[in-house]
């Protein structure tokens, strides 16, 4: 009795774990590759007519190394294509970006003052311009002076030109939250030597988009 | 080590003070050095003789040591040893020919000599009134023979406190501005410009270095953020706070004689204004209310005004108010830019710098606007005052063509020295508190 059941249950261990092996094995086919299997077929099909011959073994290792190195060839080519691409719009948005900002003209002010000048309206009307244009970028007005004076009166003077010129450009219809002001006082001069020439350049105000 | 060196130098100095056989000079003024046409003190320093062993390079040390101390004071003009003439005889020290000192012009004498025992040193010196033939004070001192300098310090300001009834400016610190270019940083040296050291090491801009009265903090304006910020580092632990981040413009302006609060001129609702800010409560009250702009708070002493630079009236002038924005008062009318005031810690008067003849000079003036003097007059832009603690001195940066350099001069604008000088520019100095004492 005892032996018997034994058996039964040896066979049946034998059964389950035939099952579980047919069943992984199943998943597997299901899983493989289409393009696998029909190379698979190819290659099975190019060699079954062949003599077994170890030249046609060497030319067919030699072709299947070309056929390879070729592909390897062609998929650098087309990732050198797209690198290239890339960097092009990346170059084309930069520069984009420089016209515009190389187009955004810098405004000038009086020693010691910070009331927008009537040759500067003109300057901040063009400038409101691009910033409609460009609606989604911040804008950064800095304001500076030139080297004369006490470098903290001058942080507070550059903060004046900047915070005159944004509400100039508030008033042209851009929307203040998108205007930021920063003072450089007497720290970023254009032109570092000491002239009437090079303070007049360097009293100014200074947009860009961000 | 060091520390343990130092406390015991600091202990046997308080206790020769106690002792000190002519403390009382000390109590009273021996010479009113802010009176009008007050000469320098013309004294002559001995080389300290050396009691034990023989002569040594510690004296002569020890004694131009305290030449170059009392020189940096402003106040003293140390005569040359060369035109002593008496010679020094070793045992006899208190047989002294006042003759032989007053015929050579010196009012007053220091003499005193030095013990040298291994890595200790112990140092006596004595100061004579000349003219009076009076011996003003006796005092011991030790210390080690590597830092010979802590003693000179000790004697030099006991001179000076026997003198003028105040130690002094020698454990002081001056911090100030290199900037290069484009980039800026913060450091600090001593009051003799030694031990120059980076206090901001960011590459960004800096502006408006502050010390805190008790010396604790060290409070500043840097964009190395990307915009001016206003920052608070603990000088000890070197831990820094944001004091003030608002849009546009954060500039610091002065602490409050307390240490607690802090002016800063901020632009946050359009506009520069000043405000005080509880530092432990970061509560912020604005107190100038003004189109114009506000910028540059300095606080008094007493801590009950605060000057200020204001364009309301067209060009940048120094204005008073009192410490809660009310009262405002002008107190400059010459000439058409007058900035940066810095309140002298005794009280009273405020230098600044003004525009005069195309060049920027320093002036003072005192708190109602009256009395005005003119402090310097050479051919460089002179700017950015900051006095000294003791009240007595000014530091201020100077500039000339492509020299820059960090000045001393007395408060009435006697004695101009160079501290620093360079190619780089050096400006915006700040002269800290007194130390306490080591």
């Amino acid at each position: 009795m005892k032996k018997h059941l034994t058996v039964i249950g040896l066979f049946l261990i034998l059964a389950f774990s035939l099952t579980i092996f047919s069943g992984c094995a199943e998943k597997k086919a299901v899983v493989k590759d289409e393009a696998i299997q029909e190379q698979k077929v190819a290659a099975a099909q190019e060699a079954a007519p062949a003599a077994v011959t170890a030249d046609d073994e060497a030319a067919r290792k030699a072709k299947e190394a070309a056929d390879r190195e070729a592909a390897l060839k062609e998929q650098a080519a087309k990732d050198e294509a797209a690198r290239r691409e890339a960097a092009r719009a990346a170059w084309a948005k930069k520069n984009a970006e420089a016209l515009v900002e190389l187009s955004l003209q810098n405004i000038y002010f009086d020693y010691d003052k910070s009331a927008i000048r009537p040759d500067a309206r003109e300057i901040l009307k063009a400038n409101a311009e691009i910033f409609t244009k460009n609606s989604s970028a911040k804008i950064v007005v800095e304001g500076h002076c030139d080297e004369r004076g006490t470098a903290e009166y001058n942080m507070a003077l550059g903060e004046r030109r900047a915070q005159e010129a944004k509400q100039y450009l508030v008033n042209l219809g851009i929307d203040a939250s998108r205007i930021e002001t920063i003072s450089y006082g007497k720290e970023r001069p254009l032109d570092n030597r000491s002239t009437e020439e090079a303070w007049a350049q360097n009293r100014r105000a200074q947009f860009l988009l961000k | 080590m060091d520390r343990k060196y130092r406390l015991a130098v600091g202990t046997l100095l308080v206790l020769a003070w106690i002792f000190n056989a002519a403390g009382a000079a000390a109590d009273k003024v021996y010479i009113d050095i802010d009176a009008p046409g007050f000469q320098q003190f013309p004294v002559a320093i001995c080389d300290f003789q050396i009691k034990t062993g023989d002569p040594s390079k510690e004296s002569v040390d020890l004694s131009d040591s305290v030449r170059r101390y009392l020189d940096l004071t402003g106040i003293f003009r140390v005569l040359d040893k060369k035109s002593f003439l008496e010679g020094v005889e070793p045992g006899s020290p208190e047989i002294i020919r006042f003759s032989d000192w007053s015929v050579i012009g010196a009012d007053f004498l220091l003499r005193g000599n030095l013990t040298v025992r291994g890595k200790d040193v112990f140092a006596e010196s004595r100061l004579y009134d000349v003219t009076r033939g009076q011996m003003l004070f006796e005092k011991k001192y030790s210390g080690i023979t590597d830092d010979l300098q802590s003693v000179a310090l000790s004697i030099a300001s006991d001179i000076l406190l026997a003198l003028t009834g105040d130690p002094g400016d020698f454990h002081t610190k001056i911090a100030f501005v290199i900037k290069k270019k484009s980039s800026s940083d913060i450091f600090t040296m001593n009051y003799d410009a030694s031990d120059v050291k980076n206090l901001t090491n960011d590459h960004s801009i800096v502006a408006a270095p502050r010390w805190s009265p008790d010396g604790r903090y060290f409070a500043y304006t840097s964009y190395k953020n990307g915009r001016p910020m206003v920052f608070l580092r603990h000088l000890k632990t070197g831990k820094e706070k944001i004091l003030a981040s608002f849009s546009g413009l954060n500039l610091c302006g002065s602490f409050s004689p307390d240490s607690k609060k802090i002016l800063l001129t901020l632009s946050k609702d359009g506009n520069e204004e000043i405000y005080v800010l509880d530092i432990e409560t970061m509560n912020l009250r604005q107190l100038t209310h003004s189109f114009s702009i506000d910028v540059s708070p300095a606080w008094s002493p007493d801590g009950r005004k605060i000057a200020f630079v204001s364009n309301r009236s067209g060009s940048p002038q120094i204005f008073v108010m009192e410490a809660d924005g009310n009262n405002v008062k002008r107190i400059t009318f010459e000439g058409n830019y007058n900035t940066s005031p810095s309140w002298s810690p005794r009280g009273g008067r405020i230098a600044y710098e003004g525009l005069i003849n195309r060049k920027y000079q320093i002036f003072s003036v005192d708190d109602e606007g009256n009395n005005l003097i003119q402090l310097t007059f050479d051919d460089a832009d002179n700017e950015y005052p900051s006095w000294s603690p003791s009240g007595r001195q000014i530091v201020f940066h100077s500039r000339q063509n492509a020299r820059s350099r960090i000045c001393i001069m007395n408060a009435n604008g006697m004695n101009f020295r160079i501290l620093k000088e360079s190619g780089d520019f050096l400006v915006m100095p700040a002269w800290s508190p007194r130390s306490e004492q080591k």
